[in-house]
């Protein structure tokens, strides 16, 4: 026992004090960040600038009342659109070149053309030198649209008030039912983004860990440190070590990237108050669900890339070799849409209790549904017998393979390797 | 009293036998060599030994217990094919190898921090393995096989790769620990190298045993006197010549072993008749000439 403490504390040392750890382990939550807090922060530093719109309005019905519909104000109180109504007998067009060289020459900010027939076209149009603001112009487009709305019930005999009152939005509000009677508000995005990045961790970090212990293997087999290492302990001993070690590893990032996701949701909840809110509203459940899961999944992957390390003799040969054991892992990323839509159709449920499947999927499921406690123990068993099943086969092969160097072994080699006392 | 007993163990890889019947013992305050060509064997053995492989017939006690992977704590190996971790700093690693023999942590420091010092690397201590020569890295390895005083020293090709002062410098620190009364086994293809250091010896080819023993009985049981020559000129005649029973033909060294009741002169008279002779010796056959003679092959190919 002694000694496979010792070889998890070597494995997990040179690991974490690696580049490669550090950088994937700043690399997510600078990510996270980044989707979260950068946009809310970006609003908040919008431009301070009022905008300067010069309104021409051949139509006569809009700039009378658009003072009164565009009263948005910037951060410190001020007015955000200042407007000033041209009027003018001169030809139009010539009346709107000179307001386009007046924003060519950054006078004014833009120019809010509205023709005489906008009652039957139905088109307004502005010019401006930023015309990707798409708030301003969905602002200007809105209070120009309600203006003519109103314009247009007042002339059939409507009252604008009313008609407004009466075709006001339905909005629909969604809750999720809990296991213990508990709902707590929810909806589509933040299920499916909850969900898909966790899946996508999980998926990241099996790929990753896994493969990690399948090139350590290979490494200690081409540097020939291993049977130095088996002058004083067992192949399972070592397998163990480096298993359990690579397995701390990942359970460190997580923890690390928890603290930074924690740190974000309380530091940074002023800024979010969109998005972010429900992306941030991930349970304890879950987060225990999340680490049995990446645990197991962990254990039953790297048992299968172990037996593909000690098979093969280099990098490449083992890149190819794994490629099926990859692609298992893919299987639940391709099904992610329909899971999300439906987490307990006859599809899902079933990929549910296949063990190379379970680890991803039934998370899922149990993120975005409410399986029954036996269908959760039935995938776990059969998840957990699975593991046992494939770390004994592993340690049957990494015993009789581990010195067999310098070429591939094939499939005949390796189930003798197994039937081997 | 031996302190490894080996007692006819064999093992073969599928239809291959790679060892068949060897038994032998080591005993504390001596060197024991297992000597053979590359692929006799040697390593097979020693892998039974160390619990690596299983033997699929025999058996074997150490400390008068069967071989069990707790014993491993009172062995040094030096496997033949051998490494460190590349990235690791050399006294983490030696201290690592420690740990993996139950040493404690400070304990095992200190003494790799000996070792380094005796054999020249304190400097190097906290360089990475990678950053160190080959023969550094194989006296780091060494180092590794030795930190936990280990009772039985098992020593598998441990020359292979040093210049002619570390050679020394092993073969000083082998001699040392036999003094000191451990039990060393020594496993190497270099003939030469196994006459200077075992106290006894066991040849094996294609995994049987050809000749075991005290080294000094061998040498004078088994090694007839030859006769050996320098010359230059072209001697291949030399094996076809009635009075010679084995010939030995380098391009201007031979080493011949003459047919009971043959005359030297006759010999000599050969010779001088052929080639220019510039030395002329007998003297006692070496073991690298036993061995060819009792397993009709040379050993160094």
């Amino acid at each position: 026992m002694n000694k496979i403490i010792t070889i998890i504390k070597r494995e997990y040392k040179e690991t974490v004090f690696k580049k490669g750890f550090i950088i994937l382990t700043l690399l997510i939550p600078v990510f996270m960040i980044g989707v979260t807090i950068i946009p809310a922060l970006l609003i908040e530093l919008e431009g301070d600038e009022p905008l300067t719109i010069n309104v021409v309005d051949e139509s006569g019905l809009v700039a009378g009342s658009l003072h009164s519909s565009l009263t948005d104000t910037l951060r410190n109180g001020q007015p955000k659109f200042i407007l000033n109504s041209i009027r003018s007998s001169s030809v139009t067009d010539q009346l709107v070149a000179t307001q386009k060289s007046l924003i060519e020459k950054e006078l004014i900010d833009g120019l809010l053309y509205i023709p005489a027939s906008v009652l039957d076209s139905n088109r307004i149009e502005f010019f401006a030198r930023n015309v990707s603001d798409f708030q301003t112009n969905r602002t200007l487009n809105r209070a120009v649209e309600k203006i003519i709305i109103d314009h247009r019930l007042k002339n059939s005999g409507f009252d604008p008030h009313i008609v407004q009152r009466l075709i006001t939005d339905i909005s629909l509000r969604t809750i999720k039912i809990q296991k213990g009677g508990k709902e707590r508000d929810s909806d589509f995005t933040s299920e499916y983004f909850s969900t898909f990045i966790f899946v996508l961790i999980l998926y990241m970090t099996l790929i990753v860990y896994g493969t990690s212990i399948m090139r350590s293997i290979i490494q200690e087999k081409s540097n020939k440190v291993v049977e130095v290492i088996l002058a004083s302990v067992k192949p399972i001993q070592l397998m163990a070590g480096k298993i359990l070690g690579q397995g701390l590893v990942g359970l460190t990032q997580y923890a690390i990237w928890s603290i930074v996701a924690i740190a974000i949701s309380l530091g940074g909840s002023s800024f979010i108050q969109m998005k972010g809110n429900s992306l941030m509203n991930i349970s304890t459940v879950t987060m225990i669900w999340f680490v049995v899961y990446y645990v197991l999944g962990y254990f039953l992957y790297s048992g299968m890339y172990s037996i593909i390390g000690v098979a093969t003799t280099s990098d490449q040969e083992a890149q190819q070799a794994s490629m099926p054991i990859t692609l298992l892992l893919v299987v639940p990323l391709l099904v992610l849409t329909t899971l999300v839509k439906n987490p307990d159709s006859s599809l899902i449920t079933g990929l549910s209790y296949i063990p190379f499947f379970s680890p991803i999927i039934m998370f899922a499921r149990i993120n975005m549904s409410t399986p029954a406690a036996m269908e959760i123990i039935l995938s776990l068993v059969i998840l957990i017998v699975s593991i046992i099943g494939v770390i004994w086969l592993a340690a049957k092969v990494y015993r009789m393979g581990i010195l067999m160097t310098g070429k591939r072994a094939n499939l005949p080699e390796i189930m003798r390797w197994i039937r081997a006392k | 009293m031996p302190i490894l007993n080996i007692s006819h163990i064999s093992k073969s890889y599928g239809s291959y036998k790679a060892v068949d019947d060897v038994s032998f013992t080591v005993e504390r305050g001596s060197v024991y060599g297992v000597l053979g060509p590359n692929g006799a064997g040697k390593t097979s053995t020693i892998r039974m030994i160390m619990n690596i492989l299983l033997p699929d017939e025999g058996n074997i006690t150490l400390f008068d217990t069967a071989m069990n992977d707790t014993l491993k704590n009172r062995i040094g190996y030096l496997p033949e094919e051998r490494g460190l971790y590349p990235k690791m700093k050399v006294l983490d690693m030696l201290v690592f190898l420690g740990e993996l023999h139950l040493m404690p942590r400070e304990e095992a420091s200190q003494k790799a921090l000996e070792w380094l010092r005796r054999l020249g690397l304190e400097e190097q201590k906290d360089k990475k393995v990678e950053e160190l020569s080959k023969g550094m890295q194989q006296k780091v390895q060494i180092i590794g096989s030795l930190l936990h005083d280990p009772e039985l020293i098992i020593l598998d090709e441990p020359f292979s790769g040093l210049d002619p002062v570390n050679t020394n410098l092993i073969k000083d620190i082998i001699l040392e620990l036999k003094v000191s009364g451990k039990a060393i086994m020594l496993s190497t293809h270099m003939m030469e190298t196994a006459e200077k250091l075992c106290d006894r010896v066991m040849m094996i080819n294609h995994g049987r045993v050809v000749l075991q023993g005290a080294l000094q009985p061998i040498l004078m049981d088994h090694g007839k006197s030859s006769i050996q020559v320098e010359y230059s000129g072209d001697a291949s005649f030399v094996s076809g010549l009635p009075m010679v029973e084995t010939a030995d033909i380098y391009g201007n060294y031979l080493e011949v072993r003459l047919k009971e009741g043959s005359s030297r002169n006759d010999f000599i008279g050969h010779l001088l008749n052929n080639i220019e002779v510039h030395s002329f010796k007998t003297m006692q056959s070496s073991l690298n000439e036993i061995f060819i003679t009792l397993a009709g092959e040379k050993p160094n190919e």
